[in-house]
C-alpha cells in the first residue's frame, strides 16, 4: 500500500475484504486453532472450536501444516461450499494466520477457457480413435475383398479346369464312340468275312482295311468240293433230326480243318461244301494245300463213319480237287451277299466230287502234277464228265507221303 | 473409544478419466454424464469405519494434467497415499498415470497407491491392452477396473487404500 493515500488504502483494503470473501484463522505453534474470522461461512467453516487442532476442523489443511515456510501460497482450492479459494499462510508473531481469498470467479474462468480446450483435445482423440478404427475396419474390408478376389480367381480356374476336362472328356468320347463305331464295322465285317475265310483270312482283311479284295476278279484256285454218298438215300430213310444231327457233325469236323488250312468256304450245299485256295489272299502251294485238307477231311469223316455205320448209316464221302482260274467276288445284292466262285474249274471239282467213290479223292492230273511230291497218288484214267467238253486224266490220292 | 484419523489421498490421473467422478461416486453416491473439468484442487472428505479404527480420507481431486510438467507438486505434500486414475478406453491416459507414478516416487518416494482403470462400464471401446496391465501387475502394481457411472470397483478401492494409509 506504500505510496498510497492512507484513505484509498483503506477502501482498497475494505473492497478487497469484501469481494474477496477474505477469511481467516489463527493458529498457534502446537496448530491449534486459536482464532478466526472474516466471512468464514463462505467456505463453509462453521462451528468452529478454538482451542482445538486446525485440520481436524478445516480437513482442507491436512497435510499442509506445518508449511514447509512462510509465506506459503496455495492456489485455487475449491472447498465442500463449492467456492474456490486462494490459501496464504502467513507467519506473525508465532501465530500462523491462514487467510483464504475467494478465486470462484477467476476458477470459473479459467474452467470455461480449460473446458473447451479439453472439449477440443476430446474432441481430436476421438477423431483420431474413430480414424484408427475406420482404418482398421478399411485395412479388415481390404483383406476381405482380396480373401475373396482369391477365393473367386480360384473359383474361376476351378471352373477354366473343370470345363477344359469336360471338353478333354468330350474328346475322349467322340474318340471312343469313333472307336466304338470303327470296331463295331471291324465286328460286322469280321461276322461276314469269317462265313466266307478262315478266321486269320478273316481278320487279315479286316486289318488291312481293303476289302477291294472283295471285288470281281480272275484268279488260278485250288477248288475242293465234297459231299457225302448216299446222304439222299439216307435223308429220304431217316428222321429230319437224325438228318440235322449227322450234318452238324459232319460240319463241325469239316469246317476247323478248312480253317487250319486256311481255305475259302464257298458255301455248303447240302452235305456238299466247296472250298479254294490262293483267293481271296494269295497262298503259296494252293493244290498242295488242297489236296492236305481233302486228306485231312478224309480221316475226319472215317472217324464220323465208324459211329454213322454203328447207327446203320450207309453213308460214304467222296472228294474231288481241281486247278484253275475262275471269277471270284461278291454275289448278291444289299444284305444278302455271298463271296463265290464262277468258272469250269468249279465244275471240274464238282464232277470229280461226284464220280468219287466213298473214300476217294479225285483230282485232276495239274493237281497230281503239283503234288506229286508230296502225295501218293493213283491214276485212275480218262474220265468224261456232264458238262465238260474234253475228257479229263483222273487220279485218286491215296495218302500223304511221310515228311 | 474407536480412534479417528486422518489422511490426505490426491487423486491423479490425465484430464477427463473421472477422477472428480470417481470422488462423488465414492463420496456422494451419485454420478453426472456432465464433464466439468477441475481447476487447482478440490477437497472432499470421506469417513470410512474400518471397525479398529475410523479413517477420514481428505481425497484431494486435482486438476486432470497431460502435461506432466505443469502439475503443482505442492498439491502433493502430505499425501498419504494417491490414486492413480485412466481411462481404459484412452490408452494414452495410461501412460500420463505411469509418468505421474514416476514423479511422485521421485518427489515423495514410494507411497501406497492404488491404479484405477475406468470407465470399465464402456468395454466394447476398451483400448488398454490385458497383456500391458498384467504386466503391471505382476511387478506389484495393484490395478483395479471401475466404473464411477455403475460404481464397480469403487468402494472397494477406496476402502483398501484407507486400509493402507490408517495402518
Amino acid at each position: 500500500m506504500e505510496g498510497l493515500p492512507a484513505t484509498v488504502a483503506e477502501q482498497l483494503q475494505a473492497f478487497t475484504y469484501s469481494e474477496r470473501a477474505v477469511a481467516y484463522l489463527q493458529l498457534d505453534a502446537a496448530l491449534t486453532l486459536v482464532g478466526a474470522g472474516g466471512h468464514l461461512d463462505a467456505y463453509g467453516l462453521t462451528d468452529l472450536r478454538l482451542g482445538e487442532p486446525a485440520a481436524e476442523q478445516a480437513f482442507f489443511l491436512e497435510g499442509l501444516l506445518p508449511p514447509v515456510g512462510t509465506p506459503y501460497f496455495v492456489p485455487s482450492m475449491e472447498l465442500a461450499s463449492g467456492r474456490a479459494a486462494d490459501l496464504h499462510f502467513l507467519l506473525h508473531d508465532d501465530t500462523l494466520w491462514v487467510v483464504l481469498l475467494d478465486v470462484s470467479a477467476e476458477r470459473d474462468a479459467a474452467r470455461r477457457m480449460q473446458q473447451k480446450a479439453y472439449d477440443m483435445t476430446l474432441a481430436q482423440e476421438r477423431e483420431a480413435q474413430l480414424n484408427r478404427q475406420l482404418s482398421a475396419s478399411n485395412a479388415a474390408l481390404l483383406a476381405t475383398q482380396r480373401e475373396l478376389e482369391a477365393s473367386r480367381e480360384a473359383l474361376v480356374r476351378a471352373h477354366d479346369q473343370v470345363q477344359a476336362q469336360a471338353a478333354e472328356l468330350a474328346v475322349w468320347n467322340k474318340t471312343l464312340e469313333e472307336r466304338v463305331a470303327a470296331q463295331l464295322v471291324e465286328i460286322e465285317q469280321m461276322a461276314r468275312l469269317k462265313r466266307f475265310f478262315a478266321p486269320t483270312l478273316a481278320e487279315l482283311i479286316v486289318s488291312s482295311g481293303n476289302e477291294r479284295i472283295l471285288e470281281s476278279h480272275r484268279r488260278d484256285i485250288a477248288v475242293l468240293f465234297c459231299d457225302l454218298r448216299g446222304f439222299t438215300a439216307f435223308a429220304e430213310r431217316a428222321e429230319p433230326e437224325e438228318v440235322m444231327a449227322l450234318l452238324h457233325d459232319y460240319h463241325a469236323a469239316l469246317v476247323p480243318l478248312i480253317q487250319t488250312f486256311e481255305g475259302t468256304l464257298d458255301r455248303f450245299v447240302g452235305d456238299g461244301l466247296i472250298v479254294y485256295f490262293n483267293d481271296p489272299l494269295p497262298c503259296p502251294n494252293p493244290a498242295e494245300r488242297a489236296v492236305s485238307l481233302a486228306v485231312a477231311m478224309r480221316s475226319a469223316v472215317a472217324a464220323l463213319a465208324q459211329t454213322w455205320r454203328r447207327r446203320d448209316y450207309q453213308v460214304g464221302f467222296g472228294i474231288g480237287v481241281a486247278q484253275g482260274f475262275a471269277t471270284l467276288g461278291q454275289i448278291g445284292f444289299e444284305g444278302r451277299f455271298d463271296y463265290s466262285a464262277i468258272g469250269t474249274v468249279i465244275n471240274t471239282a464238282a464232277r470229280l466230287c461226284e464220280a468219287a467213290k466213298d473214300g476217294q479223292i479225285l483230282i485232276t492230273s495239274r493237281i497230281a502234277a503239283a503234288v506229286a511230291e508230296v502225295a501218293d497218288v493213283r491214276e485212275i484214267g480218262q474220265l468224261t464228265f456232264k458238262g465238260l467238253s474234253r475228257s479229263l486224266a483222273v487220279c485218286n490220292v491215296e495218302a500223304l507221303k511221310v515228311a | 473409544m474407536t480412534a479417528t484419523l486422518q489422511k490426505k489421498i490426491c487423486m491423479l490421473g490425465g484430464f477427463s478419466v473421472g477422477k472428480t467422478s470417481l470422488v462423488k461416486r465414492y463420496v456422494q453416491s451419485v454420478f453426472s454424464e456432465t464433464y466439468l473439468t477441475t481447476v487447482g484442487v478440490k477437497i472432499d472428505k470421506k469417513t470410512v469405519d474400518l471397525s479398529d479404527r475410523i479413517v477420514n480420507l481428505i481425497l484431494w481431486d486435482l486438476a486432470g494434467e497431460d502435461d506432466i510438467a505443469s502439475l503443482r507438486m505442492s498439491y502433493l505434500r502430505g499425501s498419504a497415499g494417491y490414486v492413480l486414475v485412466a481411462d481404459g478406453t484412452r490408452p494414452s491416459t495410461l501412460e500420463v498415470a505411469l509418468s505421474l507414478r514416476r514423479r511422485v516416487e521421485v518427489d515423495f518416494g514410494p507411497l501406497p497407491f492404488v491404479l484405477l482403470l475406468n470407465k470399465n462400464d464402456l468395454r466394447e471401446q476398451w483400448a488398454v491392452g490385458e497383456e500391458e496391465v498384467e504386466d503391471l501387475r505382476r511387478s506389484g502394481w495393484w490395478v483395479q477396473p471401475t466404473s464411477a457411472r455403475t460404481g464397480e470397483g469403487v468402494e472397494d478401492a477406496f476402502r483398501a487404500l484407507a486400509v493402507r494409509v490408517a495402518h
